[in-house]
């Protein structure tokens, strides 16, 4: 390992990070806190993620910056108190993790504020993590996961998902169009770079057949775990991290990783929040690849610095969206296509569920 | 029926100088702020244009351009219609039986009928699919034991809608029809009899007919609170089992299309308007003042009392060959037998969730791996769920008060008063019910905004008693309606005051269902979650805010063990106010 000088408020950090030693990260963040210490409130997922984040980010924030970061859990999906907050001028939060969809949503709407760097001050940033309005801290990805102790023939793509007769067992399918239609197009050989625009009349065709054999038609990330869990069902496409408590908690399965589609989570800021200056400096400090290395000890996302990797046990890297094994297997999902046709394709995706 | 045309006796009072009405307008002017502004903005959003602002039907449009919408709606109210049908037929038994037990032991026993009052519906829709599930546990002992080769479908079609919702909602329809049971005087029974009537005919034509105002008022109840289900539908349904609730909050929270979740809601709104309508037609409830019975009631009575007679003659020969096949001894347990199998179905998520807390696991399986208290060590430890138990606690005491007061008022108003203003005022008093409650919240959400209330316990108190007042209004009016008004009128004569008149008779006399308002007011604001989500802003947070937080991202026995240390200082709490109401009684 690595022996880089040891700051001692960086101590707890570093311990999470598996005893790996970090350079001196913190000194950028550190000019220009002569001032007050400020209170920030910080809105994340919730869950797991509010501990997780608090060692990994704010803890160490609050040391290196003299800074306090309070954090409160936001809706699955903030948009909706995102607008309100900034339309009524109510600033509950002055930071808030989004997904990209969120982010395109909120940002067509007016709704954000820059975030005041850009990939040329993080260059080992993927870039699909960073733009004006949105730095990425983590991402997920969508994959499927099947009980090894119930199927034995075991599925490698979204081909066999699909194909009941040669790999049968008892399926799940989320009950919303995105993701869904994707799999179907990459069960019916549709490339992964060539996936968008999604092709709906080809996917609805595909799902046609594999409609009667759906057990169950999921709803939330946490009914997922719960699905592969309790063996309600053989096989389901959900999020990583999701399939992987379930498979932490000691469940007999595996996740695919080929063909996956991953997205990327992360901080944005409420367009004209009072303490915008201290939130930016927050979203920058997030960038840390050794403070998101630290964040995949305790949940299965992958960092967006891919830095990040040197000090991630290997064990742990395998099952991590970022590492260079399965990012190669897998494309991002293409927000605009989604933020373009979304409500067009619910609605016929609806239908098709009542038909 | 009856109880209106004996209330139909007595003269119109004259002599109040604002008359009876005024005693609604605390009510009406707390809705009218609270309620009708906020979601009447809102509301206003579904003809304004989102790109540029100027007015548009887009989003009508929009809803007729495809079937898929009003297949939605279709199937909302066949859900709801087949949960108020389930909720009736296995609720009134119970009710009735509860209603013959001494008092004493009707207190105890209804404890059991609130137990799944006290576990969050969270909670409960979980415990149901560790039930119901193909491993789960009905599966598990019918295959074990031979009995299928199989595993049952259970879940995730209508049957696992159906049973999570009808028990989330007989206790509500037992908690409305009891008041009025326990009000019937049995001894108009014996003299039914006595005067020569078969049994079965004198329940059906007197008992029955005398208790159809707390039926009917339980049916509509449980239909228009199950109209606004999501979460049992989206866990415990299928493909096919899909609420207008679910998509309006997928418009507002995931499209932010508030325009078209607007119209959404308007048609929902509107809907449930029209069957209201309709309902009040045919039962005539919802007047409680009477003053719709017109000439067509009086026909539709008719109708009525010789649909009794028939079902009253039928039943009364299938009890006779029933107690030959079976004997006298076993027909007299078979009410109480009924009782006990369907309290049974009542508590047992509840009974569930007591191993599923002392687990080692990391999940909710059942049968636990392990034994071990981690998981009330992680409840006691955190000063986030605790913090959140003692703020739900208050906030839904305040909510209580403030909308058993507020109802029961605007019951005494409306119970008084025989314009043909009430009816309106009625209907919109039952009004938060209706609206979904996802529109209520983002409409307060906007208001509170503006007024400083976003993230304040006074915020969340406002929002909740907004959504409990119809429950306890309904309540009250349904004990109101049974609820000799002769009294008052006595107490008057004598010298009474109006205040007086009201603490000293009315009160005393309504105080089981002022209790049973105070209750579904508290339970109201206790389990509620979306109100919570968007006023609390995540700083003020209520326990079921806490659990969904916690559940929307990793389902840990957290959940369970909070359920258990609610469950236990309720019951607590419920045992020692029995022990007062009955000492005090005595």
């Amino acid at each position: 390992m690595t022996n880089l000088t040891t700051k001692p408020t960086r101590r707890t950090l570093l311990q999470l990070a598996g005893g790996v030693a970090a350079g001196a990260v913190a000194a950028p963040y550190l000019s220009g806190t002569a001032r007050a210490a400020t209170q920030i409130t910080v809105a994340d997922p919730g869950g797991p993620f509010g501990p997780a984040f608090r060692k990994a980010f704010y803890d160490p924030f609050e040391k290196a910056t003299g800074n306090k970061v309070v954090n409160v859990a936001r809706e699955a999906e903030p948009t909706a108190q995102f607008k309100a907050m900034v339309e009524t001028k109510s600033y509950t939060w002055d930071v808030c993790t989004l997904t990209l969809s969120a982010r395109d949503i909120l940002k067509k709407q007016g709704l954000l504020d820059p975030i005041g760097f850009s990939h040329a001050d993080v260059p080992k940033l993927m870039p699909e993590a960073i733009s004006a309005e949105f730095m990425g801290t983590d991402v997920y990805s969508t994959v499927f996961a099947y009980r090894t102790d119930r199927v034995k023939n075991a599925p490698a793509s979204w081909t066999d998902f699909f194909n009941v007769e040669k790999f049968p067992g008892r399926r799940a399918l989320r009950k919303n169009p995105i993701d869904t239609i994707e799999q179907a197009l990459l069960a019916d050989g549709v490339p992964l770079d060539k996936l968008y625009p999604l092709d709906i009349e080809r996917a609805f065709k595909v799902l046609d057949k594999i409609k009667p054999h759906v057990a169950v038609w999921w709803t939330g990330g946490a009914q997922s775990t719960q699905l592969l869990q309790s063996g309600e069902v053989d096989m389901l496409p959900g999020w990583n991290a999701r399939l992987q408590a379930a498979i932490d908690g000691g469940t007999p399965a595996k996740i695919v990783w080929n063909q996956g589609l991953y997205s990327i989570e992360g901080w944005g800021l409420p367009k004209g929040g009072p303490k915008a200056d201290v939130a930016r400096q927050f979203i920058r400090f997030c960038s840390d690849p050794k403070a998101q290395a630290a964040f995949t000890e305790a949940l299965a996302y992958g960092p967006t610095n891919l830095d990040a990797y040197q000090t991630i046990a290997a064990d742990r890297a395998k099952v991590l969206p970022t590492s260079p094994e399965n990012l190669k297997q897998m494309a991002i999902a293409n927000e605009d296509w989604w933020s373009a046709n979304r409500s067009k394709v619910t609605e016929r995706f609806n239908a098709w569920l009542l038909a | 029926m009856s109880a209106v045309a004996a209330r139909a006796a007595p003269a119109r009072r004259s002599g109040f100088r604002f008359g009876p009405l005024w005693l609604a307008v605390p009510g009406l002017l707390f809705l009218a702020v609270f309620f009708a502004w906020p979601v009447a903005q809102l509301l206003g959003l579904s003809v304004v244009d989102p790109e540029n602002g100027g007015l548009s039907t887009e989003s009508y449009r929009r809803i007729a351009a495809t079937d898929v919408y009003l297949r939605v709606l279709g199937i909302t109210f066949r859900i709801a219609g087949w949960t108020a049908l389930w909720s009736l037929l296995i609720g009134y038994p119970l009710a009735y039986w509860l209603a013959r037990l001494p008092d004493m032991f009707r207190g105890r026993m209804l404890l059991f009928v609130m137990v799944p009052f006290w576990t969050s519906y969270l909670v409960k829709t979980f415990a149901w699919m560790i039930v119901l599930g193909r491993s789960g546990i009905i599966n598990s002992l019918a295959t074990g034991s031979g009995l299928i080769d199989q595993p049952l479908p259970l879940l995730h079609n209508m049957f696992g809608v159906m049973v999570g919702m009808v028990h989330a909602m007989v206790p509500l329809a037992v908690m409305t029809m009891l008041p009025v049971m326990t009000g019937i005087d049995r001894r108009l029974v014996q003299a039914a009899q006595t005067l020569g009537a078969a049994p079965a005919r004198a329940f059906w034509l007197v008992y029955f007919k005398l208790s159809l105002p707390g039926v009917a008022a339980a049916g509509l109840l449980v239909f228009i609170s199950s109209l606004g289900f999501f979460i049992v539908p989206a866990f415990l349904g299928g493909r096919q089992e899909t609420m207008l609730a679910q998509l309006i909050i997928t418009q507002v929270q995931e499209l932010l299309n508030w325009s078209f979740a607007g119209a959404l809601a308007a048609m929902m709104l509107a809907a449930a308007l029209v069957s209201c309508w309709i309902y009040d037609r045919l039962f005539g409830i919802s007047t409680i003042a009477g003053g719709s019975a017109q000439a067509g009631a009086g026909r539709i009575r008719d109708l009525g009392l010789a649909i009794l007679g028939v079902v009253g003659d039928i039943a009364g020969r299938a009890a006779a060959v029933t107690q030959r096949l079976l004997g006298k001894r076993i027909c007299g347990w078979l009410l109480p037998g009924f009782c006990w199998l369907v309290i049974g179905f009542l508590v047992l998520p509840t009974l569930l969730v007591i191993p599923l807390a002392f687990t080692s696991s990391q999940f909710l399986e059942f049968p636990p791996p392990g034994y071990g208290i981690g998981w009330f060590r992680t409840y006691f430890e955190s000063p986030l769920w605790i913090q959140a138990t003692i703020r739900s606690f208050m906030v839904a005491f305040a909510t209580a008060l403030a909308a058993t007061a507020i109802g029961g008022f605007a019951a005494l108003a409306l119970a008084h008063s025989r314009t043909r203003w009430s009816g309106l005022i009625f209907a919109f008093f039952l009004a938060p019910m209706i609206v979904p409650r996802i529109v209520i919240a983002v409409g307060l959400f906007y208001l509170f905004a503006r007024i400083g209330l976003v993230a304040t316990d006074l915020g969340l108190i406002i929002g909740h008693t907004v959504l409990a007042i119809p429950f306890t209004l309904v309540t009250i009016a349904a004990v109101l309606k049974t609820y000799d008004q002769r009294l008052d009128q006595a107490a008057a004569t004598l010298g009474a005051n109006r205040v007086r008149t009201l603490t000293g008779v009315t009160i005393p006399l309504v105080k089981g269902g002022l209790v049973a308002a105070f209750l579904f007011a508290f339970i109201t604001s206790f389990d509620e979650l979306t109100i919570a989500i968007f006023i609390s802003g995540g700083v003020k947070t209520t326990l079921p805010k806490q659990m969904w937080d916690d559940m929307i991202l990793q389902l840990n026995p957290t959940l369970a063990a909070v359920s258990v240390v609610v469950f236990v200082v309720v019951t607590v709490m419920l045992l020692l106010a029995e022990r007062f109401r009955s000492s005090s009684s005595s």
